[in-house]
């Protein structure tokens, strides 16, 4: 039976309750805060990495930091362009409608940080397809995107220079210091700064940071400390990736 | 964007100059082109400028409309950005010029996240029903190299020259609230700018990065840094454009010079814009003719 639309007469118009409940809410996070003991500043969120588990994607990956961001990423290609010239990396940010506390719509970012890294040089009119999906926005959603679309496309055995590792970094209310990728975003605006490098190469091939202003001082010490979390994030992303072609050679070997 | 193409020993010629310190057009690596600034140039706007920085020419226009304010800040105003960039290339026409614009408004909005950067909370008439909403259209005349510097001069340009009409609210016994407007024109609000901080682009050509590169510097330079800086001398926020990647030794280099860059900026635009304040109406008023 078609739905009667004109009997769903909701407002037109919703708001999450959360904002008008916003004073209690921030009180018993803070109390949260010092039950689960506050984190080093310099502390990483624990990673998980997974790579090459969906079946249909040629590559993919699967990121998760602490408990809170879950970000699935997948890889097509290379595939045929229309037009020719030179290669083309498409990459596609999306949000899952419940990702956040706020029921968002999906607002795609499409963005082309990895460039630097893909040797796009080798792959002359071809195009490459990269597309991350966050599940669960628990704060540094993109620096965990940038690692999940690096992993996926290692995993999909394209040629690239290095393997970008993303990392956020946070200005929590107090002047400095700075820590990473650390407060879940509930309570705060995005974190103020995201950077991806090329550990290998020891080259940044991102940084976008916003928030309040600083002296040329406070933003070196706070990349600095994104550079050493990056650094530490990238044994992990190379072990999984290393995992995930084991899995695959032994699934080979039977057959 | 525009873009030129350029032979390899062109650019081998570009980037030994910057090596040398010595550019193309006679500049170092940290001056800008000649800009030209000019207010008041669209008499329908709440407040406008024009920029021209070399080739690079820039109109903003700025309306000011009664909004409700958004739910997450009830005291306060907001900006929107809107860049039309279809007129200037014809690879840019229709929406070819789409994606460029959308870029570009996203790195507004970025630098003017800042809190401090304009007052918002005196942009707002009574708290919850109405604020001022100012959309601030970004008009890509020409494009001639380095267009976020000249569109973040022109923004704050234009936001100096913004008068919002004062408004009162009156409230009758029954609590219905009504807004009268000033019956002067000239009695007006008129914004803070000192905070608004300017976009300094540096490129990184070979081993040294240059401000305010030209469409032929910039087919050389695989990657750059937008810094925004503010009048003290405070960055905001930050961004790598391009292909190319960054040493991080070369990326502290860059925020360093941004800084000082951006602070004569904003030093030699605010000197522009006193004299323009001045002169009032007895200034000549050159337009699109000049």
């Amino acid at each position: 039976m078609p739905l009667d639309h004109r009997r769903l007469c909701g407002p037109e118009e919703s708001q999450p309750p959360a904002l008008w409940a916003a004073i209690a809410a921030e009180d018993e996070e803070d109390e949260e805060c010092v039950g689960a003991a506050p984190r080093d500043p310099c502390a990483l969120r624990p990673l998980f990495a997974r790579a090459g588990l969906l079946s249909q994607a040629q590559g993919s990956a699967y990121v998760e930091l602490g408990s809170g961001t879950k970000v699935l990423c997948a890889a097509w290609g290379p595939r045929e362009a229309a037009e020719p010239g030179p290669g083309r990396l498409l990459c596609e940010f999306r949000r899952a409608p419940f990702a956040g506390h706020e029921r968002g719509p999906a607002a795609p970012r499409p963005n082309g940080r990895r460039e630097p890294a893909v040797r796009l040089g080798r792959l002359p009119a071809a195009r490459l397809a990269v597309s991350a999906l966050l599940l669960q926005d628990g704060g540094s959603a993109l620096a965990a995107a940038i690692s999940a679309a690096a992993l996926a496309l290692a995993d999909a055995g394209v040629e690239m220079y290095d393997l970008a590792v993303g990392c956020a970094l946070c200005r929590p209310p107090r002047p400095p210091p700075h820590g990473c990728c650390s407060r879940p975003s509930q309570s705060a605006a995005p974190p103020p700064a995201h950077l991806a490098l090329l550990p290998a190469l020891n080259q940044v091939s991102a940084v976008l940071g916003g928030g309040r202003g600083g002296p040329p001082e406070d933003w070196a010490q706070a990349l600095r400390l994104g550079l050493d979390g990056c650094h530490r994030q990238y044994p992990v992303l190379r072990q999984s990736l290393l995992r995930a072609t084991q899995r695959r050679d032994a699934q080979a070997e039977p057959a | 964007m525009a873009s030129v193409v350029l032979s390899e020993a062109e650019k081998l010629y570009i980037v030994h100059g910057v090596q040398e310190d010595l550019r193309v057009d006679g500049r170092g690596c940290e001056d800008y082109r000649c800009a030209e600034v000019e207010t008041d140039v669209v008499s329908n706007t709440s407040g406008s400028a024009r920029v021209k920085l070399g080739e690079t020419d820039i109109l903003v226009g700025i309306k000011a409309e009664m909004g409700t304010p958004k739910l997450e800040k009830p005291d306060e105003g907001y900006l929107e950005f809107f860049v039309d960039c279809s007129s200037n290339s014809p690879e840019l026409e229709g929406r070819g010029g789409e994606e460029l614009g959308t870029d570009i408004a996203n790195t507004l909005y970025r630098v003017f996240s800042c809190e401090n950067s304009v007052d918002l909370k005196s942009l707002c008439i009574n708290p919850k029903e109405h604020c001022w909403a100012l959309y601030v259209d970004v008009l890509l005349l020409e494009c001639g190299g380095n267009i976020f510097d000249a569109i973040s001069i022109a923004v704050k340009a234009a936001l100096f020259n913004t008068r919002i009409p004062k408004v009162r609210v009156l409230e009758d016994e029954e609590g219905t609230k009504e807004i009268e407007l000033s019956d002067d024109p000239y009695d007006c609000i008129r914004l803070n700018v000192d905070e608004v901080p300017c976009i300094v682009t540096l490129s990184k050509i070979g081993y040294r990065h240059v401000v305010d590169a030209t469409l032929q510097e910039e087919a050389c330079s695989l990657a750059s840094l937008l810094i925004s800086v503010t009048s003290k001398g405070a960055i905001t926020s930050m961004k790598k454009v391009g292909k190319g990647s960054l040493d991080p030794e070369s990326i502290f280099e860059m925020m360093e010079t941004g800084q000082r860059v951006g602070k004569s900026l904003h030093i030699a635009l605010q000197k522009i814009l006193d004299e323009e304040e001045t002169l009032g109406t007895s200034r000549p008023k050159v337009g699109f003719l000049g």
